[in-house]
């Protein structure tokens, strides 16, 4: 993902700002993985392979 | 053997373009194409969403016919790496959930719209594509709840909707949610009529 994506998404749960944690990056703007924690519930969601999964956490290991 | 297992996986876990596909990326391009010339162009780039981007084909194409960034959103994770290969800023999330309020200057969506049996409903990801419930507007009721946060005040919506999905009912609701709807396109199949609508505040 890209960092400008920070200023599109948002908490599922509550809709508060996201704080970016990135652990992988390539170049300046796209993230690769790391993690997004809502500033204001502290629930965290993980960025892999460049996309971040923003399913809420009772949804998140849906694979079928 | 792991290109193979990829190309499974692409075909039967992730709904590939059609002409529904087809039909909702051309009248959308069209229409923003026209848009676009009305209004005097500013520095912001004009941001879209498609939801339920699936391949991202329709996301690609809009963002290639009109400049615009597109996003694409999707529940499943399949369609999420595709969309990504395709270059499609992909995006794991259920509907609109995750994003900001007033975001996006258009949202597209190629809804699960098919009419099933509850009794018949598969338990996988070509189902979620597919299946819009027992009146096959599962999806589409509580997308049109929720795309009106995400959407600016001046956004619009377009939306494919089949006869199988019953288009006056979906005005309906779109009616009750505060837009006004207007059909861009129509085409008929042996089995169905598709629209696409262009939802407005």
């Amino acid at each position: 993902m890209k960092q400008s994506l920070m200023d599109i998404i948002c908490c599922p749960l509550d809709k508060q700002e996201l704080e970016l944690d990135a652990t992988e990056t390539e170049g300046d703007e796209e993230v690769i993985s790391g993690t997004l924690t809502c500033t204001e519930c502290g629930e965290t969601y993980p960025i892999e392979d460049g996309i971040p999964n923003l399913l809420p956490p009772d949804m998140r290991d849906v694979e079928a | 053997m792991t290109d193979l297992a990829d190309r499974r996986d692409a075909e039967t876990e992730v709904y590939q373009p059609a002409e529904d596909s087809h039909l909702l990326a051309d009248a959308a391009v069209t229409d923003l194409r026209n848009t676009s010339t009305e209004t005097p162009p500013t520095d912001d780039a004009s941001l879209a969403l498609e939801v339920g981007t699936g391949s991202g084909y329709v996301a690609e194409t809009v963002a290639d016919e009109t400049g615009l960034r597109v996003l694409g959103s999707d529940l499943n994770p399949h369609a999420c790496r595709q969309a990504r290969e395709r270059g499609v800023e992909a995006v794991r999330a259920d509907l609109l959930d995750p994003f900001r309020d007033d975001a996006f200057d258009a949202v597209l969506f190629n809804p699960p719209y098919l009419p099933t049996d509850p009794d018949d409903e598969r338990d996988d990801w070509m189902e979620v594509a597919l299946s819009g419930g027992e009146d096959g507007r599962k999806v589409i009721e509580p997308f049109l709840e929720a795309v009106g946060r995400a959407l600016a005040p001046d956004g619009a919506v377009y939306l494919l909707v089949s006869s199988l999905t019953g288009v006056e009912e979906v005005v309906a609701l779109a009616e009750r949610e505060g837009f006004s709807a207007v059909a861009l396109r129509d085409e008929s199949f042996p089995f169905e009529t598709l629209t696409v609508l262009k939802l407005l505040r």
